[in-house]
């Protein structure tokens, strides 16, 4: 297989280490040996030996959700979610990807979404239609919220709209390109989807990113991948906090005891963790679990969910364990798709998102 | 009765075993086979960066909890299977690899937190936790484990007692063995058994300590409680520099004899020069010494006080605080890619135990032992946990790569010459084959040498507990 000279010693140096091990959330929840940053690199290390196939390691490759939980735990600095992406890259590259991870790309490739939807929920569509002039500010939904998630959706929209921020929304948004580079990293169409997408945020001023994911993308991986976008591109959350903190949201606290669930995309990727802590603490009683802002657990997503559903349901089974053992009964999410595998599973415990505790729904 | 396994049995053990635990959670796949058949153990790792595979199993069945390891043993005793048990792969001695393949037992899934006890002071788990993951279930209770080896992150319950493992406050909290209250076996035929409730008792022997260090030979522990204790209102730490072994030798057992430590950590020259140099920043000629005391403050100014006396009476450089604070904070960090030895380097850690009249004499005589018989080895060491009694050296070789054969089983008759040798002058000095990374298939062929006909016991014990000789063949001697 080839690999970057830089990846095959990330993987010569993890093949062996085993200090991670108690940090994957998809391992933790699993229980499966395989779903480690070790037993990751020591099969890649073997395809570069000839010892085993690549095709033989590609399931265990998908298995990883890159959430960066054993980047952020090594203190020399390895890096698997680079070598399993650029492993992911080459099995593209080979022809070698499991067939339902093809689905998914064919998917993002033809309809801009791994799911090949190609339409949004009717309420959804007439709301955004309501926000269809250009203006200044560009609230960009994403597609796990605009496809997967349109009652969050539509929240997003109506915080905005309460705070009375004068803002668009696209009827055809453009892909940021975040799911193909999770699917096959830096490939060619992955960053021309960046590209793309880029060239639409710069018509405004300020773009606000509702899921941490595109965040992660357009303010992190476009700088990697060497796209420029000239926007102000800001969070969601940050962007709420603000409007609070500026009086254009009156917050009225509750006293409701909640947790907050970090999306590993803020807190470890863009280093954001205060904000949202600044809108939950506004609207009610803040705890924390004890895993918590960059040492943050990943709680699931609707993409892997596509492809191993009851993995994903072990996973956010497991986070709501975190906050349950502490005594809490509600987590607040920041992003959508945590909110979606949580909600999936909960039954004790409540989950809400920041937009459902500001509309009080 | 002697068979060959063939393809239509392979697939009707498959669903007896799906049947089990569940067809998810038993696997054929070459990942899960190739990822059990690398542990930590120098050969494993040696083996697979030369491009070649190590013995796999069978089939990898990961069970949720005992009623499901017993069916899985029993069906493993029918087919004359073996089993070999595996927790988190952190094992040096290669404990957990199967040379005769068979079925692997991955325990992770058996990481069920049952109860935090802070009235009994324990918590009651699965053996497939990570250790890690009960120390924050004690912490987020004000609580800690006070086990803390440099694994604590990658071995799990099971792992830990699985070979008697050991940690770095250690000389004050005691070794594993010293954590458990009781204990759910399952035994290889199938039979659940449950230890004493209390470990300390005169109902007979100790169960507890019988699969403590078993190595998977004897049974499988799926459950255990484990001790918690307050987390002390002080812990400080003080630097010394010693001239002489000898000396810290002697200030050290006279310390012992006044009070406990939680953390003594005594490194030779070579090392003091080498690690330290590097990690803790000590630029200094001699031996390191680190002492962490802790517990309630009046009683920690005590300790702080006798503990400055006593050195000073041995000639010990007082460093301060700050080295030993440094070294606190970077605890793991010796043992991340980087910081210690690896692969292309051949390297391996030859810990023993003696009585303080012969432990200084063991060092020097496996420090001999091997400088002369391989002068393309390095050797560096440091006593790490200490008791009224006596100390452990952490003695370790290491040859750099240009001298390791490239040809695997040339490298693995190197490393298994040094090992014998170094073992064996331990052994001749009154030390013992190991002090807290187990046997495994590592150090098997040593154990009738150290215990000649005591060995008869554990011989006894593995032939009336497992007829078959099913369980983890190979190890311990076994």
């Amino acid at each position: 297989m080839i690999m970057s000279e830089k990846c095959k010693q990330h993987v010569d140096s993890c093949r062996f280490c085993w200090m991670c091990h108690h940090i994957c959330p998809i391992g933790n929840a699993t229980g499966q040996e395989r779903n480690t940053a070790r037993a990751r690199a020591l099969g890649i290390s073997l395809v570069n030996r000839g010892a085993i196939d690549l095709s033989e390691i590609m399931d265990n490759i998908y298995e990883c959700c890159t959430c960066g939980a054993c980047v952020h735990d090594c203190i020399t600095g390895w890096d698997p979610v680079m070598f399993t992406k650029e492993t992911r890259l080459q099995a593209a590259l080979e022809g070698k990807l499991p067939e339902y991870i093809m689905t998914l790309v064919s998917n993002c490739i033809e309809t801009g979404n791994a799911y090949g939807k190609t339409a949004t929920c009717d309420t959804l569509t007439a709301a955004i239609k309501a926000h269809a002039d250009k203006k200044d500010t560009l609230l960009l939904l994403g597609v796990d919220a605009k496809f997967m998630a349109c009652q969050q959706a539509l929240k997003a929209i109506k915080v905005l709209e309460k705070a009375g921020v004068d803002f668009a929304v696209l009827e055809n948004e453009v892909p940021t390109g975040v799911q193909l580079d999770f699917l096959i990293g830096a490939a060619n169409e992955t960053k021309e989807q960046m590209a793309a997408c880029a060239k639409v945020l710069d018509q405004y001023k300020t773009v606000v990113v509702y899921d941490p994911n595109d965040s992660k993308a357009i303010k992190q991986l476009y700088k990697e991948y060497g796209i420029e976008v000239k926007a102000n591109v800001v969070t969601y959350t940050s962007f709420v906090a603000d409007l609070i903190k500026d009086g254009k949201l009156k917050a009225v606290n509750s006293g409701k005891k909640v947790v907050f669930q970090d999306p590993y995309q803020l807190s470890r990727d863009l280093e954001e963790t205060e904000p949202a802590r600044e809108i939950v603490s506004a609207y009610a009683s803040l705890d924390e679990m004890l895993l918590n802002r960059a040492e943050t657990v990943w709680a699931g997503n609707i993409l892997m969910a596509q492809y191993m559903p009851e993995i994903i349901k072990k996973v956010a089974a497991r986070r709501i364990f975190n906050a349950t053992s502490i005594g809490a009964n509600a987590i607040v999410t920041a992003c959508v798709s945590e909110y979606v595998s949580l909600k999936a599973v909960a039954e004790d415990v409540e989950i809400i998102s920041i937009e459902d505790l500001i509309l009080g729904e | 009765m002697q068979y060959q396994m063939n393809e239509f049995l392979f697939a009707m053990i498959l669903t007896e075993l799906e049947d089990a635990v569940g067809k998810e959670n038993c696997s054929t796949r070459a990942i899960d086979k190739v990822t059990h058949s690398v542990d930590y153990y120098w050969l494993s790792r040696m083996w697979a960066d030369r491009g070649c595979r190590m013995p796999e199993a069978d089939f990898v069945v990961c069970p949720e909890n005992a009623q499901e390891v017993s069916k899985v043993v029993k069906i493993a005793n029918y087919y004359k299977l073996p089993v070999t048990t595996w927790g988190a792969g952190g094992g040096t001695q290669g404990g957990a690899i199967p040379v005769c393949g068979g079925i692997i037992l991955d325990t992770k899934r058996m990481n069920k937190i049952y109860e935090v006890n802070t009235e009994g002071m324990y918590i009651e788990c699965g053996t497939g936790a990570i250790y890690k993951h009960i120390e924050w279930a004690a912490n987020e209770v004000g609580k800690a484990t006070m086990h803390y080896p440099s694994s604590l992150t990658c071995s799990t319950v099971g792992g830990f007692l699985a070979h008697r493992g050991i940690g770095v406050v250690s000389t004050k909290y005691g070794k594993i063995d010293d954590m458990v209250l009781q204990m759910e076996v399952v035994l290889p035929n199938g039979d659940i058994i449950n230890t004493c409730s209390a470990p300390k008792h005169a109902a007979g022997p100790d169960l507890n300590q019988i699969f403590i260090g078993s190595e998977g030979t004897l049974g499988i522990i799926t459950k255990a409680q484990i001790r918690i204790f307050d987390q002390p209102e002080e812990r400080r730490f003080r630097g010394f520099l010693f001239q002489d072994m000898n000396g810290a030798f002697k200030a050290s057992r006279e310390l012992l004899q006044k009070f406990k430590p939680s953390v003594m950590r005594l490194y030779d020259e070579a090392e003091t020069a080498s690690l330290i140099k590097k990690i803790v920043g000590v630029e200094r000629k001699g031996a390191f010494m680190n002492i962490a005391y802790e517990g309630v403050k009046e009683m920690v100014d005590v300790e702080e006080k006798i503990l400055l006396e006593t050195f000073k009476k041995y000639g010990a450089e007082d460093l301060g605080s700050e080295y030993g604070e440094k070294w606190w904070k970077e605890k793991i960090t010796f043992f991340y890619p980087g910081h210690m030895m690896d692969i292309p380097q051949m390297f391996g850690t030859m810990d023993t135990i003696a009585p303080y009249g012969k432990i200084e004499e063991i060092y020097w005589a496996m420090k001999e032992a091997i400088e002369t018989n391989f002068p393309q080895a390095k050797f560096i060491a440091h006593f790490s946990h200490w008791y009224e009694w006596g100390a452990m050296v952490y003695d370790r070789f290491i040859i750099e790569g240009k001298d390791v054969p490239k040809d695997p089983v040339e490298a693995l008759r190197l490393h298994q010459a040094v090992w014998t040798c170094g073992v064996r002058a331990a052994l001749a000095h009154g030390g013992v084959v190991n002090d807290h990374h187990g046997v495994g298939i590592k150090l098997g062929r040593l154990m009738k040498e150290q215990y000649g006909p005591a060995m008869q016991v554990f011989e006894g014990l593995k032939k009336t507990l497992d007829p078959n000789g099913i369980m983890n063949p190979f190890k311990l001697g076994l």
